[in-house]
Formats: structure tokens, C-alpha cells, sequence
């Protein structure tokens, strides 16, 4: 049997499972047997998901196909397969994990057999959402990573932890289950066409949905995937959950679970639904305008660190919305990009902040000062994301961002000139943060910290090399990813004007 | 179709049955106390092998007793599901029983008196006995409900529940009264044609209606339901919440599907689409405010039945008969389902209530995950289940009905149950939060951990699980059932 023979996708969502199978028989007093168990699992996985860099661009497009019956008498199947966009979140994905579970080496203390097992079982979830090809599997995919955030916010998070957590589930419980009546209705409607009832994502694809079911439908997974985003004004949840969650939490949080509604978008909504999906884009360029400029101006006047990187996630996704909606191939491209630097980025900057509240107990910028002094690598460092977070040339959040700024320059040139001014608040807001933060006079309350303050542990570098190698590499060479995502970029595109028969979707003036 | 010994033969899970039922109840007179236990093996006996008595009659097909009785697949798999909630209930019930100093023989019996009436109302091709299985049903229920003698609640939960469900009773003896004097049948399946067309067909169906759906608790018939199950013994409260509503909906689909499927569908449609919103929202409102697990989930199974409800008026709104088979298969499974997860989590309810001072209330499970991490992973499971998350039965019923209801055109239907189910999750997951994120009390509950009540609380989680993710086996059983209607 060759390595290509291997289901190599079904390995990939399921050696996390594997690891929490393992966790079962090792016990719970036994910390460093299950971090190691837990990070064994997650490299194991990640090393899985490098042989998705295999994937090849000229091939057909899903790869790595796994296709059995599940419940045939309703259509579905375990159906699994991936295209660039699915290998680069995949990717993502388990670069994240073992970033996240590397870092809770020291933070997590409590309940450490149950952690570990839960940020597993989230894995399962996220990866597997991500690789399904037949939306009941996905569905199944996507409920899966709910319920694990929500006991990471709940049992490890900060004080007003229950509420917040509550809060993130019934928001996305709702979207999600319209979501889930929306598939549903689009199964059912092509199985009345056709007379084959099936949920295979590349049968309803193309199929010619009625307006007013694609209208109806498109408001459904709208509702899922702009609440998972978030987009402006169904963010509400985000900025508590980021708040209460623990440091890895916001990690996967920010890095991957936000990716999961961006995915959405472009996987099920616009390939999908393509009329309604022209039809309802300017509202949706409207709302993600809305939240770019929102997210950055909210993002100025935050006292509390995370709070500010959490507003400011609702800006750098208003940039993926946008770049999903204007249909061209820079703004999709960017779009992904985006998405994936934003993972990056952000995920560093949540570790960065969990570096200094282990030290302080704090995050209020206004309690902070003077760090730069006291501790010079953590602050370059901090520095470093800072500026990849503003979109400076050389880092990857400039490349994601110009892409879609030169997007919607085509499709039109005040939507563009709109979200250009967000790479003006940007610099802004991070740069005044960092500023309080490093340089100034420290404040009589860092003092109290000064003598046990200590820059940044092995542990810490470690977790964070890889993040640092990739927002620097994806910077100077984003070809890798843009080469990936291509393919699929240009297949959504297409897609969308041949069922529309438009051949430019700007606006007329 | 006249021959006597075969009429028998059909008979045979009924007969095993009741046999089974007098043999506990007179061994009980003989056993000395410390050996009483043995009852709840000897009734589980009795009850697998009217299981295989099941087995036997399944795909006969056959109208019984000059038409007064069908044992056609429908009714052998709403028996299967009967027998399924009657074993769980006779192995969760015990320990609680015996640390109240209840007796045991009595509620073995009991109980599967009960399950005969199920038996006999799945059935039922025939008015008549249909009203004679919901009595025999409902009976033993009553009995169970006040059981526990000496506390004021099950007192007044038996009391209410018998003076309601008596209420019922008499409404729907009227409307069966007044459809024999319209149609001059009282053949379920002759029904339909003579109630078409009329004010005086619509006052019979009304009354049907009105009486049957008083039996499943819909809003707004439910008041009877808090009462009665927060009164009764926890563990028996779980069967009262399955089992009397799986025989009453038995009733339902008798009723509406084989009597009232014709033409007199588009009369109900919309009363039992407006019943089923009521329910469902109505039992989820309530429950959103209990911060008494029993209550709570006592509520809640308002809102599963409205779910079920929905299913059925989906079932009258469906364009082909395979839309409808599917509707019907919809409300079967989630009875099914429904069944398995709400008698266990009333179990782990009844198992924190070792000490009988504690009444179910949300503190008794604060800081569970730390004391007890299988017993709170297991509700967890349940809590997961009943708020409708992959991968459980309770996502898979969810699913089958908001797929009927989809297919039968009503969209907003299917909205207003996905937005209950998120609803539900409020209170669902409150538990879990007590459970996995909240401190132990100073002096926490007691653990019930009786072997029988650990045994089906296992039994039901794998059940749970395992009818999520391979639910295909049961499909063929589902199709069968439903399909023997159509």
C-alpha cells in the first residue's frame, strides 16, 4: 500500500481523536504525560497536514478524495476532499493547535487532562469542517467545534467566563441551525429537480436554484457564517469571548474558528447560491465598510489589550468580507490571504498579551509603560506583530490587504477609498497601543511588577517561532499561497458570472 | 383472517406480557424483603421476551379480532420502543424506590400494565379499543405519578394528573361519540370519508383533537404535565415523560394518519401547526426560567412534543405520499430518540437525589464534572442530545423532522423549530455549566450508584451516540413501520 492510497484526510481529522483515546487511560494527576500526549497528537497531525502540500494545482480539483456511504437513504456521504483554499486553512489549522497547546505548557494548571482533550476535540471539529465535501457533514463538522470553545471559555476563562461563553454559543447556535434548514431546503430543492436527494457539496453546485429559495437560503448561511466572522453588527459576542477566553483560546479563536465563517462564504455561499449572492453583495460590501471602519475606530479607545486586538479582528475581517463580495480575482485572492495572515498575526498577538498577563495579571494598557525597557525581546517581538497586524510591506498583513483594497478599487473606487482609510486608523490605534505600552514612563502599578518581570521563556519562543517564521516568509514571498488558492479563487469567479452572465459586477458610476 | 389461533399468535407480545406481569406480582408476595431485587431482573426478562415476541409478529401485517385490532409493523416498532423505555425505566427506578422504602413489586407491575396499554393503543384499528388501551395507559401512570404515598408533591402531581387526564379522557370519548353518530363506524379507517365536509365533522375532529393532544401535554393543554412530573418519584417521572407521550402520539398518528389522512387533512393542518408553535415555544419559555433540573426538563419535554407536533403537520401539509411516509417516519424516530435521552436524564436527576431532602435543583449539580467526571460526561451527553447536537439521536430526530417539514413546504415551520432548539440550549447547557464550570457545594449531593441505574445510564449514552453517527439500521425498521400505513 503507497503513502497515496493512505485516507490521508480522514488520518488528518481524526489523530486528534486519537490522542484524546490515548489521554483516557493516562491519569489525570500525570500533567506532563498528557501535555505530551496532547502535543505528540498535534504534531503527529500537523506533519499528517503536510502531505496536503502535495496538492497539485494543474490536478483535478479536490484532492485527496475519500467517498463513502453514510445514510444513503438521505443523500449523505462521508465525502472528504480538499482544493488550495482547504489545504491552506487545513494548514492553518494545525499550525495553530500546536502553537496553542505548546503554550498552555504552563498557563493551564486546572483540570489539565480535560483541557488537553477538549483542545483535541476542537481540532477534530475545525479540520474537519474544512475538508468535507457534503454540506450534512459539514454541518455535523461545524456543531462539533462549538461545543469545545465553549467549555475552554467556560471552564478556563476569566471571570465573567460563563457569560461570555453562553453568549458565543447561543449566538452561533442560531445562525447555525438556519444554517441547517437552509441546507436542508437546497438538498430538498435539488432532489425535486433532479430526482436524486443527495447533500454531495459538487452535485449542488451549479445546480440552477430557484430566486426566491436562493434569496431565503443565502440569509440563512449569511446569518451562520457573518455571526462566526464576525461581521459588524453581529460581533457582539466576539469582544466578551476574546475577553474571558484564555490565552490559547484566543489563539484558536481569532486564528481558526473566525476562518471557519470566512470558509463558509466562500465555499458554500458564493458557489452555491451565485445569484443571490450578486444580489444581496452590496449590502454586504456595505456592511464589511461598516465593519472595517467600526472595528478600527472602537479599536482606538479600548483600555484593555486583548479587547483592542479582539476589535481590531473585527476590522481585518471586514477586509475578508469585502474581499469575498466584489467578485474579482484580487479581492478573493486577498480575501484567503487575508484570512490566513490575519490567523497568523492575530494569534501571535493573543499569545503576546497571555505573555505579559501571566507575568502582571493584567492587561489595561493603562497599567502597563516602559516594558521596552525592562523587557527589549518581548517588545520587538510585540513589535514585530504589530506592524504585520498594520499591514507594513514585508509582513503578511500587507499582502492580504492590498489585494483586496485593489479588489475593490475595481469594483469600485470609493468602496476602496473607504477601506483605505482603515490602513490609516490601524497604524493608529496598534501603534498608540504600542507606544503606551513599551514606551513612555512605566506606571506606578508596573513597578510593583518590575523585579519579577522576565522577557519572554524558551517555551514562549518556541510557540511562537513558527508564527514568526510565517507572517516574515508569507511577506516576502506569498507566491506559495497564492499559487495554492489560484485555482479555486478563479473557479468561484467563474461560477458566479456564468450563472449571473455578468461579465464585470461593477457599479455603474 | 378469522382463524382464532393465529388472532393469538398476533397477540403473543401482549400475552408474554401481561404474563410476565402477574408472574412479578405474585412471586412478590413470596419473596422475603432482602431478596426484592430479583423482581426487576425477572420483569426485564419478561419484557425481552416479549421482545422476541415482537421479532416474531414483525412483517405479519394483519387486521386481528374482526378489525378491532392491526398488528402491523407500526405497531410492532412502537412496541420495540415501548419495551426499549419500559426496560430502561424498571433498571433506573429501583434504587431510588428502595432508599424511599417504596415498593418495588407493585411498581414492576405497574409498569408494565402501563406498557400493555401502549401495546394495545399502538394497535388500536378501532375506536373503541383505542379509548380502552389510553385507559389502560394512563391508569398505571396516575397510580405512578402519586407512588410516593407519603410526600405531598406526588400526592398532588397523582391528584391533578388524574382529575386532567380524566378531563381528557371525557373529551375525547365525546368526540369518539359524536364521530360514531356522524359516520356510524367506529373503524379508524372508515372515519375520514364520513367526518369530510360539515361544521358537525369539524366539531368531532375538534373534539379528537382537544382530547388527544391534552395526553401529549401541548400548550395549551400542558398544565397538568409540570405538576405531575415534578411530583412523581424522579426515575418514574422519565418514564411518565416517554412513555404515556409515545402512546399517546401512538394515538395520534391512529388517528390523524389512518383515520383522518384523507382529504380531512387540510382541516387539522393548520391546528396542529399552530399547536405544534405554541408547544414548542410555549415549553421552552417556561423551562428557560426553572432553576429546577426536574421542572426543567419537565417543560421541556413540552417543547419536544411540540416538536413531534410539527412533524405531524407536516405530515398534512405533504405534496406525495412518500413526503408523508417520511413525516411519519420523522415523529417515529423522534419518539424513539426522545425516548432513550429524557429517561436517562431524569435517571441522573433521580441519582443526585440520594438524599431525599434534595429535589432536583440546578445546585446539585454544581462542580458534578469534578465529583463524578463519567456521571457528568454521560448527562452532558444527554443535555447534548436533548439541545439537538451532532453527533446524537437527538440531533438526528431534530434533523428527520426539520427535513419532513422542509419537504413538506413549510419552511417556517422548520425556522420556528431551529430557533426553538437554539432557545433549548439556553437552559441545556445551563446545566452543563453548573456541571463543568462551578464550584461543588460545601456539602454536595450524595451519588445514587446503583449497579441497575449505572448499567442503563450507560446503555442509553452509547444508544445515544451510537443512533447518531450509525442511524442507517434503524432507518430500514423506520421505513417499514411508516410505510405499513401507506
Amino acid at each position: 500500500m503507497s503513502v497515496s492510497d493512505l485516507p490521508i484526510l480522514s488520518l488528518i481529522v481524526f489523530t486528534p481523536l486519537v490522542g484524546v483515546l490515548v489521554m483516557l487511560f493516562v491519569p489525570g494527576t500525570a500533567h506532563r504525560a498528557i501535555r505530551w500526549v496532547a502535543l505528540v497528537a498535534s504534531l503527529a497531525t500537523l506533519a499528517l497536514s503536510l502531505v496536503l502540500l502535495g496538492y497539485d494545482p494543474a490536478g483535478a480539483e479536490f484532492q485527496f478524495r475519500e467517498d463513502l456511504e453514510w445514510i444513503p437513504a438521505f443523500g449523505m456521504g462521508y465525502r472528504l476532499g480538499v482544493d488550495g483554499l482547504s489545504v491552506v486553512l487545513v494548514l492553518l489549522t494545525t499550525v495553530l493547535s500546536v502553537v496553542a497547546i505548546l503554550y498552555s505548557w504552563h498557563p493551564i494548571q486546572a483540570r489539565v487532562k480535560e483541557y488537553y482533550a477538549t483542545m483535541l476535540l476542537l481540532m477534530v471539529g475545525m479540520l474537519g469542517v474544512f475538508v468535507s465535501l457534503d454540506l450534512f457533514l459539514f454541518y455535523v463538522f461545524w456543531e462539533i467545534s462549538l461545543i469545545p470553545m465553549y467549555l475552554v471559555i467556560g471552564i478556563w476563562g476569566g471571570p465573567r467566563r460563563i457569560y461570555a461563553t453562553v453568549k458565543f454559543v447561543i449566538y452561533t447556535l442560531v445562525g447555525s441551525l438556519l444554517m441547517l434548514v437552509a441546507i436542508l431546503a437546497v438538498a430538498i430543492a435539488h432532489g425535486n429537480d433532479t430526482g436524486t436527494f443527495t447533500f454531495a457539496y459538487e452535485a449542488l453546485r451549479g445546480h440552477p436554484f430557484a430566486d426566491g429559495l436562493q434569496a431565503l437560503a443565502f440569509v440563512a448561511f449569511f446569518l451562520a457564517f457573518a455571526i462566526k466572522v464576525p461581521m459588524w453588527p453581529l460581533h457582539t459576542w466576539l469582544p466578551d469571548a476574546h475577553v474571558e477566553a484564555p490565552t490559547a483560546g484566543s489563539i484558536i479563536l481569532a486564528g481558526v474558528l473566525l476562518k471557519l465563517g470566512g470558509y463558509g462564504f466562500l465555499r458554500f455561499s458564493l458557489p452555491l447560491l451565485p445569484d443571490a449572492a450578486v444580489e444581496f453583495a452590496p449590502i454586504v460590501i456595505a456592511l464589511s465598510i461598516v465593519a472595517i471602519i467600526y472595528g478600527a475606530l472602537v479599536s482606538m479607545v479600548q483600555p484593555d489589550l486583548k479587547k483592542l486586538i479582539a476589535y481590531s479582528s473585527v476590522s481585518h475581517m471586514g477586509f475578508v468580507m469585502l474581499g469575498a463580495f466584489v467578485f474579482n480575482e484580487q479581492g478573493l485572492q486577498g480575501s484567503v490571504f487575508q484570512m490566513v495572515s490575519h490567523g497568523i498575526t492575530t494569534g501571535a498577538l493573543f499569545l503576546l498579551v497571555g505573555v505579559i498577563y501571566e507575568r502582571t495579571h493584567d492587561r489595561m494598557i493603562a497599567h502597563m509603560g516602559g516594558l521596552n525597557a525592562r523587557l527589549p525581546r518581548y517588545a520587538g517581538i510585540f513589535g514585530l506583530f504589530t506592524f504585520a497586524s498594520i499591514g507594513l510591506p514585508g509582513l503578511s498583513g500587507f499582502v492580504g490587504e492590498f489585494l483586496v483594497v485593489l479588489g475593490a478599487f475595481r469594483y469600485n473606487g470609493w468602496v476602496a477609498a473607504a477601506a483605505m482609510v482603515v490602513v490609516i486608523l490601524s497604524a493608529v490605534y496598534m501603534l498608540w497601543m504600542f507606544q503606551r505600552v513599551f514606551f513612555t514612563v512605566p506606571s506606578d502599578w508596573m513597578r510593583r511588577w518590575w523585579p519579577s518581570l522576565t522577557d519572554m521563556s524558551r517555551l514562549e519562543w518556541i510557540s511562537l517561532a513558527p508564527l514568526i517564521f510565517l507572517t516574515v516568509a508569507l511577506g516576502v514571498y506569498p507566491a506559495p499561497v497564492l499559487e495554492l488558492i489560484a485555482e479555486p479563487v478563479q473557479r468561484i469567479i467563474e461560477g458566479v458570472t456564468d450563472s449571473t452572465g455578468l461579465a464585470s459586477l461593477g457599479l455603474p458610476w | 383472517m378469522t382463524d382464532p389461533l393465529n388472532d393469538l399468535f398476533t397477540l403473543l407480545p401482549e400475552l408474554i406480557l401481561t404474563a410476565t406481569a402477574l408472574v412479578v406480582m405474585t412471586v412478590d408476595l413470596f419473596l422475603p424483603r432482602r431478596a426484592k431485587w430479583i423482581l426487576t431482573p425477572l420483569a426485564i426478562f419478561g419484557m425481552a421476551l416479549t421482545g422476541i415476541g415482537c421479532v416474531l409478529v414483525w412483517g405479519v401485517n394483519d387486521t386481528v379480532f374482526a378489525g378491532f385490532y392491526v398488528v402491523d409493523d407500526l405497531s410492532v416498532f412502537l412496541k420495540g420502543a415501548t419495551l426499549v423505555i419500559g426496560i430502561l425505566a424498571a433498571l433506573f427506578a429501583p434504587s431510588y424506590l428502595v432508599s424511599r422504602r417504596l415498593p418495588l413489586g407493585e411498581f414492576n407491575t405497574i409498569l408494565m400494565f402501563s406498557l400493555i396499554g401502549m401495546f394495545v393503543l399502538a394497535s388500536s384499528s378501532d375506536l373503541i379499543t383505542m379509548f380502552l388501551g389510553l385507559e389502560l395507559m394512563v391508569m398505571p401512570a396516575y397510580l405512578l405519578t402519586g407512588y410516593h404515598k407519603t410526600d405531598r408533591f406526588s400526592n398532588e402531581g397523582g391528584l391533578k394528573y388524574f382529575l386532567l387526564g380524566s378531563f381528557a379522557s371525557a373529551i375525547l370519548l365525546f368526540g369518539i361519540s359524536w364521530t360514531y353518530g356522524l359516520t356510524g363506524t367506529t373503524r379508524v379507517a372508515e372515519i375520514g370519508a364520513g367526518l369530510a365536509g360539515g361544521p358537525a365533522g369539524l366539531v368531532a375532529i375538534a373534539m379528537l383533537t382537544v382530547g388527544a393532544t391534552f395526553k401529549v401535554a401541548a400548550v395549551p393543554f400542558h398544565y397538568w404535565t409540570p405538576d405531575a412530573y415534578q411530583g412523581a418519584p424522579t426515575p418514574l417521572t422519565g418514564f411518565l415523560s416517554v412513555g404515556p407521550k409515545l402512546g399517546a402520539f401512538a394515538l395520534l398518528v391512529r388517528l390523524f394518519v389512518e383515520g383522518l389522512g384523507g382529504d380531512v387533512r387540510a382541516d387539522w393542518l393548520a391546528v396542529m401547526a399552530v399547536l405544534a408553535v405554541l408547544t414548542m415555544t410555549g415549553g421552552n419559555i417556561v423551562a428557560l426560567a426553572q432553576v429546577n433540573v426536574k421542572r426543567m426538563l419537565a417543560y421541556s419535554s413540552i417543547a419536544h412534543t411540540g416538536y413531534i407536533l410539527a412533524a405531524l403537520a407536516a405530515y398534512a401539509a405533504a405534496p406525495s405520499p412518500a413526503v408523508q411516509q417520511r413525516s411519519v417516519e420523522a415523529v417515529l424516530f423522534y419518539l424513539l430518540g426522545y425516548g432513550v435521552m429524557n429517561i436517562a436524564a431524569f435517571a441522573v436527576v433521580g441519582m443526585l437525589q440520594r438524599d431525599p431532602r434534595r429535589y432536583g435543583g440546578l445546585a446539585s449539580f454544581a462542580g458534578l464534572a469534578g465529583r463524578a467526571p463519567w456521571l457528568a460526561a454521560a448527562m452532558a451527553v444527554l443535555l447534548l442530545s436533548l439541545t439537538g447536537i451532532p453527533p446524537t439521536v437527538g440531533f438526528f430526530a431534530k434533523l428527520y423532522v426539520l427535513l419532513a417539514t422542509v419537504d413538506a413546504g413549510l419552511a417556517w415551520l422548520a425556522v420556528v423549530v431551529a430557533l426553538n432548539a437554539a432557545l433549548a440550549a439556553f437552559y441545556y447547557l445551563r446545566v452543563i455549566v453548573y456541571m463543568y464550570m462551578r464550584d461543588a457545594e460545601d456539602e454536595p449531593a450524595p451519588i445514587d450508584r446503583h449497579p441497575f441505574a449505572t448499567t442503563a445510564l450507560a446503555i442509553s449514552v452509547a444508544g445515544v451516540l451510537a443512533l447518531g453517527i450509525f442511524v442507517e439500521p434503524v432507518l430500514d425498521f423506520l421505513q417499514a413501520s411508516a410505510g405499513s400505513l401507506f
